[in-house]
């Protein structure tokens, strides 16, 4: 599903990649960048964490014009007299202004490069509506944004997220370069499908996706447990021979039915008055009337 | 106290006699009766449909007139809105009104979604089909050799299910009619339109603008008590999505310690003042998943009437364990009121499952095997809690940013 998501987000979608400091997101976030630019949209860059010239790095030249970075890391807070963009900024009408200011004919796609950093500065209600009136205007696309969760409570995290439409949390995988990325995707019908994979991040910002990855040994391990016999380790016997098998089937129980009867009796049909006699192997059913020869 | 059935039928003169002391005199008033609704064979009480007929019989019979129920909400808020949909559009089948309220989507998108009724009769679903010994051909009576009477019998009882149902029958693929859902009236509460959010809110307003707005409509449609009985009565069914998320500017499922924490407890007590005095009855979603604080989940719990939670198996580990392959969650009853008498009826059996089938929401008790296993590994119950550290306010992540 890794793969689905590179290739385009719906049109008022919300994605979220999740990170923590085993293993940073950043690189997924240029990857999203990446795919995005070459299928020619405008993009729109909050850079907040890292520095404009460590966010440009590797991606190729060729797309600024259609890639816009606000610089909100040299100064975020408005301390110097002429900041660029503020975390006040992050506001519907400000970034509307923002975007609408490059007059593309398209919406573009907002990417945020960390919503921690503005969860440190506003409170997170209000950032939760900011992101859900984005999302609902038609100022952007979609909305791409980078989460460190562990720089926050869970609520917090667990607020943010449940906006989301797409969820990728990332974590570090066995092998050196590989990682591995747990999706979630809500679609407007209400449906949630979940995946798992392995990735890989090369150089100029593509993604492979490797093979899922093996927990299926945990699961076998567990299931394997053997089944205990109850009729080991006693005393008695309780087991059956083959011969005693044998007899035991062919035993004649004393109310043995036969078929017809036990139908009807299982289906009671319309009137269930009926009598049915199985004269039984002891039973003396002798047609003629034994009164016969009574001399009345 | 919510509305009994004999005090719809009254004056307000006589119902100011009766509030001084508890005795009430038993005339033989008219008794209004209001379609969609029925006296519960319990304590009297006028009961309305949830809409799911299994939710009905848990909660004793259907929603008492005047009570709120509280459902905690799935992780991906799948199956609550499912409940909150099957009760409105159980109001729109019983031509009751509608009082919908969201912060997150536009109302209209929930109302577009409710299912389509099942009409065609009065609804009897066909009668449970027996569960055969699986492999065994239909007309072989030699499964079982000497207890053969017993083998159309199901092998256990778990759907619950009442003598009388009332409710209807809902079909989850189709939507509702647009003519059918016009035809109820319906007002709407969408909070952007009301609020324009601010950042530095010193008080929560959205919960107040709320109770404003419910409090307005109940008045000017006559849904109060105290109106004269000048024209036919109806109830009024709130439905109350997601409240307390962050979109409704309240940061309870934000923070550990959060704090305007009693903004929503006063809006639930208001709440609950409003609908005993009037013919309505409310439906409250709420994530409580992401609410931290376990004391302040009790509180609301505690402040709602019937309160139930639901937690779906999507994305847990619980998806892929044999026992839970026939359901899509489980659900537990965590109150249950006692309106009018002493003593509560709360539900005999305490494990629930739920299935989301397309005709139908069932509920049944969830039967697990005796594990006969030497290593009894008890399936894990739920998330282990995260004890909330004295300083400050802590991340809970990773161990590796502990110092």
């Amino acid at each position: 599903m890794l793969s689905e998501l590179l290739q385009g987000i719906e049109s008022g979608g919300f994605l979220i990649i999740r990170d923590s400091c085993r293993y940073s997101g950043r690189d997924l976030l240029k990857s999203f960048i990446t795919a995005a630019l070459n299928r020619e949209e405008v993009i729109h860059i909050l850079c907040f964490d890292v520095s404009e010239e460590e966010l440009k790095d590797g991606l190729k030249p060729s797309d600024t014009q259609r890639l816009h970075i606000h610089n909100a890391y040299s100064d975020p807070l408005g301390w110097t007299g002429h900041p660029n963009f503020t975390v006040q900024q992050f506001s519907l009408e400000d970034l509307t202004n923002l975007v609408k200011q490059t007059s593309q004919p398209k919406p573009a796609v907002l990417v945020i490069d960390s919503l921690s950093w503005i969860l440190r500065h506003k409170t997170p209600p209000a950032v939760c509506q900011t992101l859900q009136q984005l999302r609902k205007g038609g100022a952007v696309r979609a909305v791409i944004g980078l989460l460190h969760t562990d720089m926050h409570q869970r609520g917090t995290v667990g607020s943010v997220c449940h906006l989301a439409t797409s969820l990728i949390s990332v974590a570090p995988g066995v092998k050196g370069k590989e990682a591995v990325a747990r999706v979630t995707k809500r679609t407007k019908s209400g449906k949630v499908m979940q995946d798992e994979g392995i990735f890989c991040i090369a150089e100029d910002f593509t993604v492979t996706i490797l093979s899922k990855p093996s927990h299926a040994e945990h699961k076998t391990n567990s299931t394997e447990e053997e089944q205990t016999d109850p009729t080991a380790n006693l005393t008695f016997n309780l087991r059956l021979s083959d011969s005693e098998l044998e007899a035991k089937q062919k035993l004649t129980l004393p109310f043995v039915f036969s078929k017809e009867k036990k139908t009807a009796l299982l289906h009671p049909g319309p009137g269930s008055g009926r009598i049915l006699y199985e004269p039984d192997a002891y039973d003396d059913y002798d047609q003629e009337d034994p009164d016969d020869d009574l001399d009345v | 106290m919510a509305a009994p059935v004999n005090s719809v039928g009254k004056t307000s003169a006589d119902r100011l006699q009766v509030n001084c002391t508890s005795f009430q005199k038993k005339t033989r008033s008219k008794l209004i009766s209001i379609p969609g609704t029925r006296p519960s064979v319990q304590n009297g009480q006028l009961l309305v449909s949830t809409g799911v007929t299994s939710l009905d019989y848990l909660l004793g019979g259907g929603l008492a007139v005047g009570t709120v129920l509280l459902i905690e909400e799935d992780r991906f808020d799948s199956y609550s809105r499912m409940i909150l949909k099957y009760f409105l559009a159980e109001g729109v089948v019983c031509r009751h009104e509608l009082f919908v309220a969201t912060a997150q989507d536009n109302p209209d998108e929930i109302l577009q979604e409710l299912p389509a009724p099942i009409l065609d009769d009065v609804a009897v679903p066909k009668p449970v089909e027996q569960p055969r010994l699986t492999g065994e051909p239909q007309d072989s009576l030699d499964a079982m050799k000497i207890a053969w009477r017993y083998q159309n019998l199901p092998k256990v009882q778990s759907a619950l299910a009442s003598s009388s149902r009332f409710g209807h029958y809902y079909d989850v693929s189709k939507t509702m009619e647009v003519e059918i859902r016009q035809a109820a009236k319906c007002h709407r509460f969408y909070l952007p339109d009301h609020i324009t959010p601010s950042s530095a809110a010193h008080r929560v307003e959205s919960y107040s603008a709320l109770l404003k707005s419910l409090q307005e409509v109940i008045h000017r449609e006559g849904f109060d008590l105290a109106t004269p009985m000048s024209k036919t009565r109806n109830i009024l069914r709130v439905g109350l999505h997601s409240l307390g998320s962050a979109l409704w500017g309240d940061d309870l499922c934000c923070h550990d310690k959060p704090r305007h924490s009693h903004a929503l407890t006063t809006f639930l007590y208001g709440l609950r003042a409003l609908l005993r005095s009037s013919l309505s009855v409310a439906v409250v979603t709420l994530p409580s998943h992401l609410i931290q604080d376990r004391a302040l989940m009790g509180n609301i719990t505690r402040l709602c009437d019937n309160a139930i939670a639901l937690e779906s198996f999507k994305g847990s580990e619980r998806e892929t364990n044999p026992l839970y392959k026939d359901y899509h969650g489980l659900l537990y009853v965590r109150q249950v009121p006692h309106l009018n008498c002493l003593a509560r009826q709360l539900p005999d059996h305490k494990d629930l499952a739920f299935k989301l089938k397309r005709k139908q929401f069932t509920i049944e008790r969830l039967h697990l095997p005796p594990d006969l296993s030497e290593t009894v590994s008890r399936v894990s119950r739920g998330e282990p809690v995260v004890v909330a550290s004295a300083c400050g306010s802590s991340a809970s992540g990773t161990k590796n940013l502990d110092f």
